[in-house]
């Protein structure tokens, strides 16, 4: 009797093979538990791609009767071998679409070194390519790194299957012996694989006979390439998918049967009963198998110090200079004792947690930053750490804003800390990432990945595509699949296959709906994260396999951020964001415009910028911005920085989700009486009126009412949080209410507390968090109220970001007294800039970076002729000097009013006529003659444009306008109607019946908003916010979605300075031709 | 004074007006046609009461359900071509000289109508009996006259009704028409777009010098075509070589003799009047008109078009031998497709083939006797369906058999069709299994082989096979492959072991 722990599956792909497996790691696992397997190896193609999430999945493993399973994941890969010729292909008669690839052997990690060796060949045949590439070791790469390893010969796509095929046992023999002398006999074993195939069978018979003449093991595998029989179909759909076809045309690119399932040990028995041994080895191989993922070898990244300083002496001497700088000046001196106490209280535990060399790593990348000019700040929770406000990596102060540092890091959570830094996106981010390459070595520092998994619109179009509907059946589809945020009730899948006309009762359809819900989640290939980045000086590659990624001079590990972070390995985020280059760009330009240094560390408080924020006069500034924070900001009215940190946080899903928004405003306006949930806790949420907002607050909320060490509140938020063990959150619950019995706390407080607690903990933002980006959005707001045109200038020059599109934040600015000016070949510089007006004040010029469709190689020749020896004389001048310019580009510059002021040019439709002629390029000899044609006065016979064609050609040409807002044109005939402007509205009474119209600048349909659409609607007196009901959008969903102008008639809402208008009537306008965008969220 | 004068009839949304011309239920009743597949269709053309609801041109078929009793009609390019020779026919009872100038969806005629006047009156008289006669055959048609065939061309497309342009007003009665009417390639009407040059009297306006600087020759071209100057060579429609044949019988013809000799007859004619335009015969379709209104078809292609009249004969005769008509024959129709004549290159060491047209006679006699998917070459399906192929036509490639010399290998004798058995397992192996006259016992069985495909569609197979060595009573021993098709639990013996 075959005891169902005997056969031990040590060859299964999952979904992390790419398209050639078809189960999820998590998948495999919980199959392996119902058939009551003791152990499972994933061995993905080249890769470790799932390793990380097989590794949880079989430590988290809870069987069906709830009771945690127990089961060994090994780990191992298929790795691709160039020496041994390409893989078996049916025979030449047969006619079939297999391409050329490499044999694959089979490698699992029998120790440490095994794994930290797989990691180190993955990664040497992968960063061999220059690009990303599957690639293929070679037999120097396996004779270097196959110590710890055994392997198996592969199944139909091992070398011995090819060679056998072709050459027969000889070649056969030879790649054996050569595997034998590489990785010694003993692990060596001949893998044999029964998938009811002839032609298998007799390919087996062969290795039997080599394998008894060479006395070498051999091993039963059943080649897994997915958990249950079923799931063959999604294999099937992914081998048309890579290989770039359709089902019906793969053929015998497909499988053969359903075979390559997860099997059970007695089915497998049954199977290799005339060769017991080869079940038995499986047992046998498994025992051996000893390393566990948990067992990564992986160390904190060394930072160098001077000799006789240790890492912890020497970020102790750092931070403690952090300190005196930080609170030496006289309006911080009363927190400098405080200071001193709480960086010791974090020195020592990051010494006791060996921590101090990724601090250390962590301030070099800011000392390169600080060197190289760049802003940089860090963000989350690392805010609430003296120690990084002492070593500049946070800008925020944890010791007067009385931040918790146990939400950062505490000795019992097991976890690594995590600090994400904020970095001018574009080049200078990419410059801090290659001095990372360069300073810790390619071996040393990888970005992590990002898993790109199939989701309703890409599964719905590459399933659609292997079933072989046409390309215009799949654009209709994906169309069609919803991608408002909001979900209605019929929003299902089925539902959307109905609207493009699929009948979901024929079988074809069925399988399509079918397979699209079952690929949801799969994964479809790697990318990169977009910023975090893994540092291990020197050894990255023993612990994770690094390939190339496909942007040039980056590597990526085979890991994504989460598996990263589950395995221990140290990240640091540097992540590109707009508005610190905007802000870079801004105090760049001050100085040099305004006369005047601003420090970003040091700006005062100011009341106007807060008066400006409470009138949500927010355009341009950071988080505050958006249509809901607008529509908050007033009754928020934020008058000091605190009162930012909230807002920044308030208007998020959570706090909506979770009704801690409203409690909070109301409480704010006070309308609301201030309560907290017991006395003692008034010190913890006085900052928040009673509401508790912060995590950070939940966790004092712990430690203040039942005494909880940081640690243990920390898990209690965690446990809260992640919902994921109903015991656990039991037991801390059960602790939870004794601490607070013990500090005498009635049960009804109790309940109150438990509560609160349980009600904000899934929705809660870190406190630290919100503080770090108020400091940006409150510098921005700074720099929009006092420096205007810089700061308009940073903005556009670093675009795109942000809620608004440029079209809009230029009108804004125009309304707030900034002179813009439109694009000019004598004046424009490639970017936008500052230019003196002669009344001394600052006008912003837009640069030839917004004409669309000028190359900058162009442009960079414009501004080299013109530097070089004097502005143009005319078009022919401009063309003539710069040749590179050809004639789409100068009928661009001539329609956009680009060649206005060069001389002989009176308006867009002269210096199209005179453009069309210069961009006809004659040769010399009758250069002279048409000069001498040109000088001729000849009457123009082309018009100048009317307003609505510069319009036109402005949004065509730039995308925005320089000249007043197409709305302003219309105002006289809109007045007559009885039509308000966006400024009318403010002194409009409240549920009075108003007719508004305007240009949609934004069209948002929020998750939380139960289907409610809301609109921004601009005119040249401002924004208006429009409110429409599902309903109405339902009956008028094509004029919402597709009008670029709309007359709205509805109630007007005016609370406390939020104006809405709530459509009862939506008419779609004509006001202009020109091509105007909205900014619609999705 | 000029001696040219041309009229032109433009019939515009030709696609709907084509179809409504036979529906007059739906007089007055808002219509659009559906063009493309199911799914995509988009409406391509509709009537005025259409447009007024709001359809438009481009509009999903979804979007025009959601109009109220909006008539949604499925394009007909055959209804379209019959239309259009009907407005042909009626356009050539006024001028033997007619030029079409059809555009989109849209059907329009030049008529070079020069000396008609006494016929049809002057210019406005016959442009008005030549709508009447359009809206008689079912059709809402706008007329231009004019000297200038260019000019009644571009006029008839923009006006609705009868316009007469008096010689000489070509110009003024062009100026306001969008420059759009012009052939102007995307780019040029871009640029006259942003030059704000809408209409053909402000292109017609520009220097003619300056504007051939900027946009080249072709802008002389469409600044004649704005005034209304333009030359045109009028290229009237000759009546398209149209190879059919056709013969009624007095009495219905029952003997193939009597049908072969008057083929024979037809074929010599349709050979010749190709040969006449240098062509020779690619297929032949064959309609014979049977008692009882009942039509019966046939088809013959050659290898190569031909115009051996007694090789196309022959394959007339096996091609009625083969499928012999069920009834007497009405009447006969032969419709043939014109080929180019073809030469066949010859090797001097190619191998030697047959002749054409001797290979196609012997095919077609094999067909006649075994069917036409049962004659040509077989070539395996890419598929794991056991022993899926499918025929290609039989051709000679002129390729020296291979001299390689394989391995001896068991050979599998396919039966077809599979034979059907009973059969009997023991503990899921075949045990014995019964074909029509035998039973049989199995000694023993290797497999179960497994193969399952095409899941996705209806056609998908799921099959077990077995390998079997079996012996019957009388010590008869086999062996052969038992298939199991699980889709449908039916066993089966598939081929024999050699």
């Amino acid at each position: 009797m075959t005891e169902s722990t005997d056969y031990v599956e040590l060859h299964a792909r999952s979904a992390f093979s790419f398209l050639d497996g078809a189960s999820q790691p998590e998948a495999l696992i919980e199959r392996a538990i119902e058939l009551e397997m003791p152990a499972l190896a994933l061995t993905d193609r080249n890769g470790l791609y799932g390793a990380a999430r097989f590794h949880s999945a079989a430590k988290n493993c809870v069987s069906k009767a709830n009771v945690q399973s127990q089961i060994k994941a090994h780990i191992g890969a298929e790795i691709a071998i160039s020496s041994f010729g390409n893989k078996l292909q049916p025979p030449e008669w047969l006619p079939h679409h297999h391409p050329n690839e490499p044999s694959r052997i089979t490698l699992l990690c029998a120790t440490q070194a095994g794994y930290q060796n797989l990691c180190q060949l993955i990664t040497r045949f992968k960063m061999r390519e220059s690009t990303k590439a599957e690639g293929a070791a070679t037999l120097r790469d396996l004779e270097e790194f196959s110590h710890g390893l055994i392997c198996l010969t592969g199944g139909d796509e091992g070398p011995l299957a090819a060679a056998l095929a072709h050459q027969g046992q000889g070649d056969a023999r030879k790649f054996v012996d050569r595997l034998a002398s590489i990785f010694g006999r003993g692990n060596l074993f001949i893998e044999l694989q029964r998938h009811q195939l002839r032609e298998e069978e007799c390919r087996n018979q062969s290795l039997l006979e080599l394998a008894s003449y060479l006395h070498l093991p051999v091993i039963a595998t059943n080649g897994v390439r997915y958990a249950t029989e079923k799931d063959r179909e999604i294999l099937d759909v992914f081998t048309s998918i890579r290989h770039h076809t359709t089902l019906d045309q793969a053929g015998r690119l497909l499988s053969h049967n359903s075979a390559r399932s997860l099997r059970t040990a007695r089915e497998m028995s049954e199977l290799f009963r005339d060769i017991p041994e080869a079940i038995a080895n499986t047992r046998i191989v498994s025992n051996r198998l000893q390393f566990k993922l948990n067992d990564l070898g992986y160390k904190f990244p060394h930072y160098p110090v001077p000799e006789n300083e240790t890492m912890d002496s020497f970020l102790e001497r750092r931070v403690d200079d952090g300190v005196r700088k930080r609170y030496g000046s006289p309006d911080k001196r009363h927190l400098l004792d405080k200071a001193r106490a709480q960086v010791r209280h974090e020195l020592t535990l990051i010494k006791k947690l060996g921590f101090a060399g990724y601090f250390l790593i962590v301030w070099e990348i800011i000392r390169y930053c600080q060197q190289n000019g760049f802003l940089v700040q860090g963000r989350g929770s690392a805010a609430n750490s003296a120690v990084c406000y002492a070593l500049e990596i946070t800008a925020v102060d944890p010791v007067g804003m009385e931040l918790l540092f146990e939400r950062f890091l505490s000795e019992n959570r097991g976890e690594w800390p995590d600090i994400d830094l904020d970095l001018p996106s574009g080049d200078q981010r990419e410059q801090v990432i290659q001095h990372l390459y360069e300073r810790y070595g390619s071996l040393g520092a990888a970005m992590t990945a990002n898993v790109i998994s199939y989701r309703g619109r890409s599964a719905a179009r590459e399933v659609g595509k292997a079933l072989g509907f046409d390309e215009d059946q799949l654009a209709r589809l994906s169309g069609l699949v919803g991608h408002w945020e909001w979900r209605g009730e019929n929003d299902t899948m089925a539902r959307h296959f109905e609207q493009a006309g699929f009948d979901v009762r024929h079988p074809r359809i069925a399988h399509y709906l079918d397979l699209c819900m079952r690929m949801q989640n799969l994964p479809r290939h790697l990318g990169q994260h977009s910023g975090g980045m893994v540092i291990c000086a020197g050894m990255l590659n023993h612990v994770v396999p690094i390939e190339r990624a496909s942007m040039p001079g980056r590597t990526v590990v085979q890991w994504d951020k989460e598996d990263c972070a589950d395995l221990g390995l140290i990240k640091v985020d540097l992540l590109g964001l707009g508005m610190m280059a905007a802000l870079k760009d801004s105090l760049e330009l001050i100085p040099r415009h305004y006369g005047k240094q601003v420090d970003l560390a040091a700006l005062p408080e100011d009341p106007v910028v807060y008066d400006t924020l409470c009138k949500a006069d927010t355009v341009g500034m950071f988080q505050v911005e958006s249509r809901a924070q607008m529509a908050s900001i007033p009754h928020n009215a934020p008058k000091h920085f605190y009162d930012l940190v909230v807002q920044v946080a308030i208007i998020r899903p959570g706090p909506i989700v979770g009704k801690m928004m409203h409690p909070y405003m109301r409480r704010r306006q006070k309308k609301e009486e201030v309560t907290y949930p017991h006395p003692s806790l008034e010190p913890v949420l006085k900052r928040t009126l009673g509401v508790p907002l912060f995590q950070e607050q939940l966790l004092r909320m712990a430690m203040t009412v039942a005494s909880f060490s940081g640690a243990e509140a920390e898990e209690l938020r965690r446990a809260v949080g992640m919902r994921r063990s109903m015991q656990r959150m039991k037991d801390l619950e059960g602790r939870l209410r004794s601490g607070m019995t013990g500090n005498g706390i009635g049960p009804e407080a109790q309940d109150n507390i438990v509560q609160a607690i349980s009600s904000f903990a899934m929705y809660g933002f870190p406190e630290s968090h919100a503080a770090s980006f108020a400091l940006i959005a409150y510098a921005s707001a700074y720099l929009k109220v006092h420096y205007l045109a810089a700061f308009t200038c940073g903005l556009l020059n670093n675009q795109p970001m942000g809620f608004y599109s440029p079209a809009v934040l230029i009108k804004d600015a125009v309304r707030h007294g900034l002179r813009v000016r439109p694009i000019d070949v004598q004046r424009s510089q490639w970017l936008c800039s500052l230019e003196e007006e002669p009344d001394r004040s600052r006008s912003l010029r837009i640069g030839m970076n917004y004409a669309k469709g000028l190359r900058q190689t162009s442009a960079d020749a414009i501004l080299a002729a013109r530097n070089r020896d004097r502005v143009f004389a005319s078009v022919d001048d401009l063309a003539s000097r710069v040749p590179e310019l050809n004639r789409k580009e100068l009928v661009l510059l001539a329609r956009i009013g680009a060649l206005n002021s060069l001389d002989k040019v009176e308006h867009r439709r002269d210096a199209l006529w005179q453009v069309e002629e210069a961009g006809r390029p004659v040769g010399p000899l009758l250069h002279n003659a048409q000069s001498a044609s040109n000088n001729a006065t000849a009457p123009m016979p082309l018009k100048r444009m009317t307003t609505d064609e510069r319009l036109a050609a402005d949004y065509a040409g730039t995308g925005l306008t320089t000249s007043p807002h197409p709305m302003a044109y219309q105002r006289a005939v809109l007045r007559s109607q009885g039509i308000l402007s966006a400024e009318d509205l403010s002194r409009a009474t409240s549920n009075r019946f108003v007719r508004i119209a305007g240009c949609v600048i934004a069209r948002q349909r929020p998750g939380t908003a139960k289907g409610f659409v809301f609109l921004s609607l601009e005119d040249e007196t401002g924004i208006a916010n429009v409110i429409i009901t599902p309903d109405t959008f339902e009956r008028e969903r094509i004029i919402v979605t597709r009008s670029r102008f709309l007359k709205i008639e509805g109630p007007l809402q005016n609370q406390d300075g939020v104006i809405h208008v709530k459509a009862h009537r939506i008419t779609p306008l004509d006001i202009t031709n020109a091509d105007i965008r909205s900014h619609d969220f999705h | 004074m000029t001696d040219e004068l041309y009229a032109s009839v433009h019939v515009s949304e030709f696609p709907a007006q084509a179809l409504l011309r036979l529906r007059p239920d739906l007089k007055g009743k808002p219509v659009v046609v559906l063009h493309g597949e199911a799914i995509k269709e988009v409406v391509c053309s509709m009537n005025q009461h259409a447009r007024r609801r709001g359809a438009s041109l481009g509009m999903t078929r979804l979007d025009a359900e959601g109009i109220a009793e909006l008539v949604l009609l499925s394009r007909s390019p055959q209804g379209e071509e019959v239309a259009r020779t009907v407005l042909f026919e009626c356009a050539a009872t006024f001028s033997p000289r007619i030029e079409d100038v059809s555009h989109d969806t849209s059907c329009a005629f030049v008529l070079d109508i020069a000396g008609t006047e006494r016929l049809f009156g002057p210019p406005m008289q016959f442009a008005e009996r030549l709508r009447s006669a359009m809206e008689n055959v079912g059709f809402h048609s706008s007329i231009a006259v004019s000297t200038n065939f260019e000019a009644t061309r571009l006029k008839a497309r923009a006006v609705r009704g009868i316009v007469v342009i008096p010689h000489g007003d070509e110009a003024a009665a062009l100026a306001s028409l969008p420059v759009a009417e012009l052939p102007l390639d995307e780019k040029r009407l871009e640029t006259l777009t942003i030059w704000g040059i809408r209409t053909l009297g402000e292109l017609a306006a520009l220097p003619e010098t300056e504007l051939v600087t900027r946009l080249g020759q072709d802008a002389c071209k469409w600044r004649d075509l704005a005034k209304g100057t333009a030359a045109h060579t009028f290229q009237p429609i000759e009546p398209a070589l149209s190879l059919q044949e056709f013969c009624a019988f007095e009495t219905p013809v029952v003997r193939m003799d009597s049908l072969l000799f008057i083929g024979a007859r037809m074929i010599d004619c349709l050979v010749t009047r190709a040969a006449g335009h240098a062509l020779s015969l690619a297929s032949l379709t064959v309609m014979m008109k049977l008692e009882g209104s009942r039509i019966h078809h046939g088809k013959i292609r050659p290898a190569l078009p031909s115009t051996n009249r007694k090789f196309l004969l022959k394959l007339l005769q096996l091609e009625i031998a083969a499928h012999p008509p069920p009834a007497a024959v009405i009447s006969l129709t032969l419709t043939a497709e014109a080929g180019l004549n073809s030469k066949v290159q010859l090797g001097l060491f190619a191998p030697q083939t047959p002749e054409p047209s001797r290979l196609d006679v012997t095919l077609a006699r094999l067909k006649a006797i075994v069917g036409d998917d049962r004659v040509g070459s077989p070539e395996l399906d890419d598929t794991h369906l056991p022993g899926s192929f499918h025929m290609t036509d039989f051709t000679v490639e002129g390729k020296v058999a291979g001299s390689k010399t394989s391995r001896v290998r068991m050979a599998l004798r396919r039966m077809r069709p599979p034979e059907h058995v009973r059969v009997d397992l023991h503990a899921t192996k075949p045990a014995y299994f019964r074909n029509r006259e035998d039973n049989f016992g199995v000694i023993a069985a290797y497999g179960p082989w497994k193969t399952a495909g095409c899941w996705w569609s209806t056609e998908g197979w799921d099959v077990e096979e077995w390998d079997v060595l079996a012996v019957n009573r009388n010590g008869l021993t086999v062996a052969c492959l038992l298939a199991h098709d699980r889709t449908h639990n039916e066993w089966r013996i598939e081929a024999h072991y050699d």
